[in-house]
């Protein structure tokens, strides 16, 4: 019961400077929870930045921030090793990556090499520099921001590195009511409001450990099988969901079924992470106009709940 | 246009392939300016498909059918009649392609691809036209899988295979419904082929006819015995009768030229066992059928003329299949009534006086009738005649003059016409008979192949208590043409199928070729006695024969029964293919709950969750609100919650679960 407020507290404090978000922002969290990282997409000036400095902030974490650039290298995000001339060795400076939480700003408009060393470190949990390797502090979270890939001046993720993110979010634009209240805070452009920590490190292990034990019974994995099955044979979809994603669909319904405070999951879960978590997943076929939301419409309307 | 309705590349593809196996069969009776549409139609919609070109606009399409129906005209001088008709109906269906967009087009096109499949049996219905026909169907439904596979850009093989499985599915009830289903007569009458010429010998005889036959391999008929076949030297079939001689033409005499008395054929006697034989013949579009005399009909449709000849009242338009019994021995009319006397000795009076004379004269110095035909036949043997396809001409008048004194070289129809014209002469009743002499055996399924080149004239004489005996001149002047055939008659003239040097039957010196020959000749037969000749008449004989005895009832319990039969094997499986993930006790009582308020109007959408649909029907049926509630709550509970719930098992839970569906009847608000 105690953790179901921590959530619902953290949840509201940034929605404080996010307004309006609340789906996203528990779908954001869910994520976290499931020890996965996280995409955001959307146009500039949605509220991608802000939406990941509330995070880092009520989770607690130590967190940097890394804005990604046309000319950024792989260095400046791992470190490097320095010539000491005192004592005559070179010493290793750790890079930004070393440390919980990492907010990774417009990954997609650096060269597809600074990317590959990033999405590597987020599935090893450890960096490789100059043949030494280097575990990296736990939980390690990465938060990747990313303009919608059809903009100027993007290197768009490859499918087999969007793979890595658990979760990819659309923000989208705010309702006219939250924007309306945004306007009449009056709030000055750049300044910030300081969040508190609402989720303390042992109440996220404990969040950790509860999924593990949450429920899935026949019935649902017969769900979640049909879901999968049909993504491989309908004409519409070009590639299918891999092992990998149904089992990432799996771990995401379990941790909402935590943080709607329940023992199992039911299909409403499911659904409700299948949007976040496949979407990213899904190609299309030729002949298939939608995207990668479409199909997953698709997939939520056409799949019987019930097996009959 | 929406997307799920465009034609894959995959189609098209087959689309396109299946279009032109369909017009290949054609190509001989259509101009050929209608493939050049089936081109240009391909490319057309080709470029279509590559965005380069776009669909024809409302004046262009109008122009297309205006010069198709114009150029039609144009070929055939009508545009009515079988062979324009289709080509009309094929140039549309070329033209139909590039106005090819939706997948409701590509519907009409296809299911009109099935119907010109059928239009090439009113060609031919042999076995391999049946066989590429089916090759053709094949095509033309996987064009229709391939269309209803939107995800498949690439040409592959994949959907032949499935087409294929479909099509053998469909077999056994294609063969089922061709032995049982009722034939019925047609219904409307396809409209005479008016460019196919009437083959086979012809209701009177110029010279030259015979010679014309004795050119063509094609197959004229196929006889098979039940018991011994006679020599092949005894196989006259007899097919017509000519008994008019008038300005230099031989005619058979027509229903209406015999006065109504002498119309049925008069009695005859029979003894012993008689030849029992089924004839198929080719079609011809006359009337008349061919047998060995006495000939007595064993089937239905098929009639004796007064001069003893088999005929069929209707033309033959197809292959015809007729069982004969025949008694080689009998006396035909051992009486001649007067008219008939009168018309076979009838000659034109002023026409051939040194024949009549040399006639005459033979005549006086012959002890009998009999004694006469055995000195001419003499004569003919004795006296320097020759067997020739290829006569000098004979003048127009007293022909039978200058053949007998001086071209003395000629074939069957001369030396019969010649002979009869002798016998009528000298007072003894003689009448020429066309049909054909001989035939090729095939000991593979024991018929006799009678070719076009086997065509024969011969003649017969009225001996008195003998009745009509068969006579054959040729056999004087060429015994090699009735003891082997045409083609050892003229060895050393090179004349024989001189103008079809690809005729196989050219070619029987080669064993192996002579084998594959004749094998495949038997199965022609199989084939013709079996599918392209089972009729009405077959189909009661097979009927009958099964089931002994035919009634509406009986007929309709069996075909009723087959359908089942075949049928049923095919959805047992395809039941036991959906119980293969058995629906558990809670499932089907919670799809019992859903059809129970289907019923009422409340429809469970597929991806629609137990509690969604729960909410949904709670608000539509307000008397029932608490138990729509609790069964919801307690399915999602006992599907989808751990075992540990609740104090009592999830057995009794189910069977709680189990009768609060059971009780649950929704009634309309």
């Amino acid at each position: 019961m105690q953790i179901q407020a921590s959530i619902d507290s953290a949840v509201a404090e940034v929605g404080r400077v996010l307004l309006g978000k609340e789906p996203q922002i528990r779908l954001a969290l869910c994520c976290l929870f499931a020890r996965g990282h996280l995409l955001i997409e959307d146009l500039p000036g949605m509220g991608k930045t802000t939406l990941s400095h509330a995070l880092a902030e009520v989770l607690g974490l130590s967190w940097k921030r890394v804005q990604f650039t046309s000319d950024l290298l792989p260095a400046d995000i791992l470190g490097v090793s320095v010539y000491n001339r005192n004592d005559a060795s070179f010493s290793f400076h750790p890079g930004p990556i070393f440390t919980q939480l990492l907010l990774a700003d417009e990954i997609n408009r650096t060269t597809p090499r600074t990317q590959s060393a990033l999405l590597e470190a987020m599935a090893e949990s450890q960096v490789t520099v100059e043949g030494e390797t280097r575990p990296l502090p736990q939980p390690f979270f990465v938060i990747a921001t990313q303009n919608p890939i059809n903009q100027s001046g993007t290197y768009p993720l490859p499918e087999s590195q969007l793979d890595r993110f658990l979760m990819r979010l659309h923000l989208g634009y705010p309702h006219p009511r939250a924007e309306r209240e945004m306007f009449q805070r009056r709030q000055a452009a750049g300044e910030r409001v300081a969040l508190q920590q609402r989720i303390s490190a042992a109440q996220l292990a404990q969040i950790q450990a509860a999924v593990g034990a949450v429920h899935a019974s026949d019935n649902l994995l017969d769900y979640l099988q049909r879901l999968v099955a049909y993504t491989r044979t309908a004409a519409e979809f070009a590639v299918g969901l891999s092992p990998r994603g149904a089992l990432a669909l799996l771990e995401c319904a379990r941790t909402w079924a935590v943080m709607q405070n329940r023992g199992h999951v039911v299909p409403e879960d499911l659904q409700m992470v299948l949007p976040a978590v496949a979407a990213h997943r899904l190609v299309p076929s030729g002949d298939y106009a939608g995207d990668g939301m479409a199909l997953v419409e698709l997939m939520r309307r056409n799949v019987d709940v019930i097996r009959s | 246009m929406k997307t799920d309705q465009l034609i894959p590349r995959n189609a098209l593809v087959w689309i396109i392939i299946s279009l032109f196996t369909l017009v290949a069969p054609h190509l001989g009776r259509i101009p050929g300016w209608v493939l050049a549409v089936y081109v240009f139609a391909a490319t057309w919609r080709i470029m279509v498909y590559q965005g380069r070109w776009s669909f024809p606009g409302r004046w262009v399409k109008a122009g297309l059918i205006i010069s198709s129906f114009a150029g039609i005209y144009v070929s055939f001088g009508s545009i009515l009649g079988l062979e324009p008709t289709i080509a009309l109906l094929l140039t549309a269906f070329a033209l139909k392609l590039i106005e090819l967009a939706e997948r409701k087009d590509g519907y009409v096109l296809l299911f009109l691809g099935y119907f010109i499949c059928l239009t090439e049996f009113l060609f031919s219905q042999d076995l391999p036209m049946v066989l590429y026909s089916l090759l053709n169907v094949t095509l033309v439904t996987t064009a229709l899988v391939a269309m209803h596979r939107p995800g498949e850009h690439q040409f592959n093989r994949k959907t032949i295979r499935l087409a294929a499985a479909m099509l053998l599915q469909a077999l056994p009830l294609m063969v089922v419904l061709f032995f049982l289903f009722p034939r019925i007569g047609p219904l409307w009458s396809v409209p005479i082929k008016s460019h196919t010429a009437k083959t086979g010998v012809s209701d009177f005889m110029k010279p030259g006819d015979i010679s014309r036959l004795g050119r063509s391999g094609e197959v004229a008929f196929r006889a098979q015995f039940e018991g011994d076949i006679p020599p092949v030297a005894d196989l006259y079939w007899r097919g017509l009768v000519f008994s008019r001689l008038e300005e230099g033409a031989w005619s058979s005499l027509r229903y209406f030229d015999i006065p109504p008395a002498e119309r049925r054929p008069g009695p005859v006697e029979t003894t012993g066992e008689p030849l029992l034989y089924r004839v198929i013949m080719a079609p011809t579009q006359q009337n008349w059928l061919y047998s060995l005399r006495y000939a007595s009909p064993a089937s239905g449709g098929v009639m004796t003329s007064s001069d003893y000849v088999l005929f069929s009242p209707t033309e033959l338009e197809d292959e015809r299949l007729y069982s004969v019994k025949t008694w080689p021995d009998a006396v035909l009319e051992p009486s001649l009534s007067d008219w008939r006397r009168e018309i076979e000795l009838r000659l034109p009076p002023q026409d051939n006086p040194a024949t009549l004379a040399l006639a005459r004269q033979m005549r006086e110095q012959a002890a009998s009738d009999a004694a006469f035909v055995d000195a001419v036949l003499a004569r003919f043997r004795n006296e320097p005649f020759v067997y020739t396809l290829d006569p000098p001409l004979l003048p127009g008048v007293d022909p039978t003059d200058a053949f007998l004194f001086q071209t003395r070289a000629g074939f069957c129809e001369h030396y019969a016409a010649a002979f009869v014209v002798m016998m009528r002469a000298a007072g003894v009743p003689a009448r020429v008979v066309a049909g054909y002499q001989g035939g090729e055996l095939n000991p593979l399924n024991r018929t006799v192949i009678v070719h076009q080149f086997d065509a024969h004239a011969w003649a017969e004489v009225w001996l008195g208590e003998r009745g009509w005996v068969r006579v054959d001149p040729t056999a004087a002047v060429s015994p090699d043409r009735i003891e082997w055939g045409l083609e050892r008659a003229l060895t050393g003239q090179g004349s024989f199928l001189a103008d079809t040097p690809l005729a196989l039957v050219r070619y029987r010196g080669v064993a192996w070729l002579n084998t594959l020959r004749l094998r495949y000749d038997a199965l022609t037969y199989r084939w013709q006695s079996w599918v392209t000749g089972f009729n009405r008449d077959q189909q009661f004989q097979l009927l009958n024969d099964l089931f002994g005895g035919i009634s509406v009832q009986k007929f309709a319990l069996v075909l009723l029964a087959t359908w089942v039969l075949v049928l049923a094997p095919i959805a047992f499986s395809l039941l036991r293919k959906r119980r293969g993930h058995r629906v558990s006790e809670l499932e089907r009582h919670y799809l019992l709950f859903c059809a129970r308020l289907q019923r009422v109007g409340v429809v469970r959408a597929a991806g629609e969750t137990a509690d969604e649909f729960g909410t949904r029907a709670a608000r539509a049926l307000r008397r029932e609100v608490d138990e729509i509630e609790r069964i919801s709550a307690l399915y999602n509970e006992l599907a989808y919650g751990s075992a540990a719930h609740g104090a009592a098992g999830p057995d009794t839970r189910v069977a709680e679960f189990r009768r609060l569906v059971r009780r649950f009847r929704p009634g309309r608000n």
